[in-house]
């Protein structure tokens, strides 16, 4: 017997923009605060986990039409490539850089390259988390 | 559409609360991350993003001012000229649109443009009677009407 599963999903429909943006949030937090790459991708992959437990294999696919093999190739091309930066102002490897800029919205910020590590770390985290999940659920 | 809007109006309170900064920027910085969510998951949706929906809008608005700016010197062609040589008329004009407030917008549209004036509306809301200053060619009005107006209206609520 199918049950109906109603209830659980519409409260997935709105949750899962609430978790993702908390995921955001500890994104970017993760300079001054406790947060950062691996916990926001965590919680990044832990609502597409909810979204699948909501909704069919199938049905997530339709929604994110995403090959999360690639986004592990692109997580690792964004750390190299924030790392191999470095070479080219006589720095070593993995050398970061930081500056403060004003934005006409945000105020004072400080863009730092190391979020741009992170974002690496982020896309790793989402990608392998949902390989494995999703291999093992296919698999009869 | 509008449940769209107010999940991205709730998420970007939610990035204040997260934040606990409530100036206009970081609503801002709150709503534009829950545009990008919104925009990732726009299949969950059963209407389209509503961002296109937003571009329709003001497509139609450009596609309106220039309609009303090109006509208006149309007009003012015909009057300045000596000799009188228009044709006035009226001519039906079937529409694909169903909902009210799209014919009236259209209507609205029609009469606003020089030239053009709807003077009435079917029973069954399928044809426009349209006055035209120049009917000598009403095939390429409707044509005009159709490929300009309707179809920007469409764009909006399809």
């Amino acid at each position: 017997m199918k049950t109906n599963d109603i209830i659980l999903q519409t409260v997935t429909k709105f949750t899962l923009f609430v978790i993702i943006l908390f995921s955001i949030h500890l994104f970017f937090a993760g300079h001054y605060y406790p947060g950062g790459g691996f916990i926001g991708g965590l919680m990044t992959s832990g609502a597409i986990v909810l979204l699948l437990l909501a909704f069919d294999i199938k049905t997530v696919k339709m929604i994110l039409p995403v090959d999360y093999l690639k986004v592990v190739a692109v997580g690792l091309l964004f750390a190299i490539g924030t790392g191999a930066g470095a070479l080219f102002f006589d720095k070593p490897f993995l050398t970061h850089a930081y500056t403060y800029a004003y934005l006409p919205l945000l105020g004072k910020t400080s863009l730092h390259t190391a979020v741009l590590f992170d974002t690496g770390v982020f896309l790793v985290v989402i990608g392998v988390t949902m390989t494995i999940i999703q291999t093992i659920g296919e698999s009869e | 559409m509008a449940f769209q809007i107010l999940l991205n109006f709730i998420l970007a309170f939610v990035w204040m609360f997260l934040k606990t900064s409530y100036s206009p920027a970081s609503f801002f910085v709150g709503y534009f991350f829950g545009l990008l969510i919104i925009y990732i998951f726009r299949r969950f949706f059963n209407s389209r993003f509503y961002l296109l929906r937003v571009s329709a809008v003001l497509n139609l608005i450009y596609i309106f001012t220039l309609e009303l700016i090109l006509s208006n010197i149309a007009v003012l062609k015909a009057v300045l000229r000596p000799k009188l040589n228009i044709k006035p008329g009226i001519f039906a004009f079937p529409t694909e649109l169903k909902e009210d407030w799209e014919i009236t917008m259209l209507a609205n549209l029609i009469t606003l443009t020089p030239g053009t004036l709807v003077v009435d509306v079917s029973p069954d809301n399928r044809i426009l009677y349209v006055h035209a200053m120049d009917i000598s060619d009403a095939d390429e009005a409707i044509q005009s009407i159709k490929n300009t107006f309707e179809k920007a209206i469409m764009e909006v609520s399809r």
